[in-house]
């Protein structure tokens, strides 16, 4: 009896009960845990957070306040190109140690600096080993090679701010530098359609991946084609390129066959499930009906 | 023939007899709303879950080389793979909502109170290994959403001193989410959660009809009811049978769930397949936003905005106490909420700001 | 009575349809799936590889490869950084990609550059003076 009143006492102060467990452990976390810097620390700058992102020893002292004007800026110019997007930074192309900044420019790194204007396309082939081949046998390789003179890879595609390729890099004011602008003209028609195929693919290609699909073997059929077609354009030959454009063409159009047979797949299971959703949307209603005429 | 198997059967189990005592006869409180045929409906979607989730057993495997693949191989090789997979996610979802519409309606309808009260620890317990089940589950397809989504959740344990770290490590098989963080979840997706959650709901469900419908207190033949002191079952002022008329109201509601299902995988399909759920996962490559799921967004959003990592999460885990254990605390006799603004008051608050921190979390940086 | 009866109708031909429905994708996706059905076997004569072939293999461009001590090996072309195919250079015994330079050895797997994994493996088999593929 005197433990029940007792019980009966304790339980109607429960919400207080509630209170003071939300206090207790307030002011014990207050104390005990620290404040915003701390959480900043252990929970935003996590490795998978995007705030904190690596730099590297290059970039430490190219952005840094003692250091010359002129290569200050190189870091920016960078840091907006494809090349940047794709995690290629400043030694994969000029050697060097990226994480210790004693041997950042270290020859037995294999730092190169900054080449000379004749030694820049085999720097650029160190990766793009299919593009030098062709450039090497082109007019423009042979007049850099022979007479030091000649576009190299940063005339048209600039050294730092390098960009994702357009067909609009041929263009009047670059190409009449050194011949008349006639001949890029006749290069750049016979490069045009492909190009514009190769536009409208990856466009349906994002359109895909808008519409929850993941297209890996078009997009790496894609790929594929789009830089053969480019890696043989640096021949700088224009018969060579309306030889093949046949058969780029025929590739292309077999990946635009591919994608429009998603297309219609997604077509298809878009009238399958509104057929079942009109279905059962329909039985609802009739059960609606039942239940109504039963009342 | 068809009547000599009805008289077989009625000789050995006496279904009529059955059917007759606990359908025809089990009576359902009259101007019982919609929000009724929550609980059942939700139940439902669970069965529809474990149909398609069976299906997609055959065909996925659950292994961090092969996961992504396996998902992509039965959205687009496997004869309407794609179905199965469409309409296990979407109802999954849709799973969750209900689940919160339906617990907000018994709050609502103070249902919760005695006899009830072991009726709502059951279904708050269902709650919670509901979002056991999407947490594990929506890491199996092994995408970038999945990872990542994945690496936040679980660092949420380290915010508990001492303990915080192993227990994390606990959840993921090591420091970071791997191939043995997969099949980790995998196990507890496909082997450990569904008998549970049968279990829990067996429970739920025999209490639920145990006891009875309740009245639904705005309605007009609501009445004071009178202290339980002893067991009995519910009794009615007007009611109906359950067998057909109540069953069919549960059966129109299950149609139009699934109506609602195909709707969205009609006109709707990627509402819950951001890129980022399409795209292989990269553990070296942190996508631009990562978000949880629309169901974590809130407590995911309450933790950010508190400072103190401790302290949110306790505050967390403080909540879920208080409102797995609500019936103990509010023991008022008092059903009608209109009668009750405090309470109603606090109710309001406590979901506009839910929403509030869903849509901030959404929005969000 | 004649409204009743007809919603009941109505009711069960909906009600069966919805199910058929439901029932016949299930039904279709225990099915075999087609890939498999068209996965053929492909089958060479070790005079035709010699060193190196270059095959298609269910719609995929790939290469046998005659190792030196080693027997042979079918594999992808497909370069698993972004897609090129790979050539194979006798010179150096290396499988290079033209785009990136992405060096592969002769089991598939990277050597350098960009690459994040190793290239896909055809099952193979040497039956007598025969090479089957899958």
């Amino acid at each position: 009896m005197v433990l029940t009143n007792l019980l009966g006492e304790v339980l109607s102060v429960r919400y207080i009960y509630i209170l003071s467990l939300v206090i207790l452990v307030s002011v014990a976390t207050t104390a005990s845990a620290g404040y915003r810097e701390i959480f900043e620390k252990e929970f935003l700058s996590k490795p998978w957070s995007t705030d904190i992102v690596a730099e590297s020893a290059c970039i430490e002292c190219h952005t840094s306040e003692v250091m010359d004007e002129k290569f200050r800026s190189i870091p920016q110019d960078w840091r907006v190109s494809w090349h940047a997007q794709n995690n290629v930074s400043c030694h994969d192309c000029h050697g060097g140690d990226s994480e210790d900044a004693s041997m950042a420019m270290s020859h037995k790194r294999g730092f190169t600096g900054s080449p000379n204007y004749t030694d820049i396309p085999e720097m650029c082939g160190k990766c793009h080993i299919g593009i030098l081949k062709n450039y090497v046998e082109s007019g423009h390789g042979k007049a850099l090679i022979e007479e030091g003179t000649g576009p190299n890879c940063i005339t048209c595609h600039g050294s730092h701010n390098v960009q994702k390729v357009h067909i609009d890099i041929i263009n009047a004011q670059l190409c009449s530098k050194c011949h008349p602008y006639e001949r890029a003209k006749i290069m750049k028609q016979a490069l045009f359609l492909t190009e514009k195929k190769i536009e409208k693919i990856e466009n349906d290609l994002a359109d895909l991946r808008k519409q929850g699909v993941y297209p890996d073997r078009e997009e790496k059929n894609l790929f594929n084609t789009q830089a053969q077609f480019r890696t043989l354009f640096h021949t700088i030959d224009v018969t060579v390129v309306k030889d093949k454009t046949n058969f780029f063409t025929s590739q292309l159009n077999s990946i635009e066959d591919d994608i429009k047979g998603t297309f219609e797949e997604l077509s298809f299971r878009k009238k399958f499930s509104t057929f079942l959703m009109l279905i059962f949307a329909g039985t609802w209603a009739i059960v609606t009906l039942i239940i109504r005429s039963k009342d | 023939m068809w009547q000599k198997l009805k008289d077989g059967i009625e000789i050995r189990i006496g279904l009529t007899d059955l059917i007759e005592n606990r359908l025809r006869q089990y009576r359902v409180p009259s101007d019982t709303n919609i929000f009724y045929t929550l609980g059942i409906v939700t139940m439902a979607a669970y069965v529809v879950q474990a149909i398609t989730g069976y299906f997609l057993l055959m065909y996925y495997v659950p292994h961090s080389e092969h996961a992504f693949r396996s998902v992509q191989d039965i959205m687009t090789i496997i004869p309407f793979g794609w179905f199965v997979r469409m309409v296990h996610m979407v109802a999954a979802n849709l799973m969750v909502a209900l689940l919160f519409i339906h617990f907000i309606s018994i709050f609502f309808m103070g249902s919760y109170k005695k006899p009830r009260e072991i009726t709502w620890l059951a279904g708050g317990l269902l709650l919670l290994v509901t979002l056991a089940f999407c947490l594990s589950g929506y890491l199996l397809p092994w995408s970038q959403r999945s990872y990542w989504a994945t690496t936040i959740v679980s660092n949420l344990p380290t915010a508990f001193p001492v303990i915080g770290d192993a227990l994390a490590n606990l959840l993921r098989g090591g420091d970071s989410v791997t191939g043995i963080t997969l099949t980790r979840f995998f196990s507890l997706h496909v082997g450990f959660l569904p008998p549970v959650f049968l279990s829990i709901v067996g429970l739920h469900i025999f209490l639920v009809w145990r006891i009875g419908l309740s009245v639904p207190p705005l309605s007009q033949s609501a009445e004071e009811e009178s202290e339980w002191t002893e067991f009995r079952h519910a009794t009615y002022s007007r009611s109906y049978p359950f067998y057909p008329n109540f069953l069919l109201k549960e059966v129109s509601m299950i149609m139009l769930f699934l109506a609602v299902t195909f709707f969205i995988m009609s006109f709707m399909p990627t509402l819950f397949l951001p890129e980022a759920a399409t795209t292989p996962a990269d553990p070296l490559n942190t996508p631009a936003d990562i978000k949880p799921e629309w169901y974590f967004l809130a407590p995911y959003q309450m933790l950010k905005m508190i400072p103190n990592k401790f302290l949110g999460i306790s505050l967390q885990i403080i909540a879920i106490i208080v409102f797995l254990f609500w019936p103990f605390f509010d023991t008022r006799a008092e059903r009608n909420i209109m009668k009750r603004p405090l309470i109603f008051g606090i109710f309001l608050v406590l979901l506009a700001l839910w929403f509030l921190l869903t849509y901030w979390g959404r929005y969000s940086a | 009575m004649k409204r009743r009866s007809f919603l009941g109708v109505l009711g069960t031909l909906f009600g069966v349809t919805a199910f058929g429905s439901v029932a016949y994708p299930l039904l279709r996706y225990l099915g075999p799936p087609q890939a498999e059905i068209d996965a053929g076997k492909q089958s060479f004569k070790k005079a035709d590889v010699g060193d190196a072939r270059e095959i298609v293999f269910q719609n995929t461009p790939a290469i046998i490869i005659n190792r030196p001590g080693k027997g042979y090996i079918a594999l992808s072309r497909v370069c698993t950084h972004l897609g090129c195919l790979i050539d194979y250079d006798r010179k150096s015994k290396k499988l290079i990609c033209p785009c990136h330079a992405g060096f592969f050895n002769l089991e598939g797997r990277v050597e350098s550059g960009p690459p994040p994994k190793a290239l896909t493996t055809f099952p193979l088999r040497v039956e007598g003076e025969d090479i089957i593929i899958g």
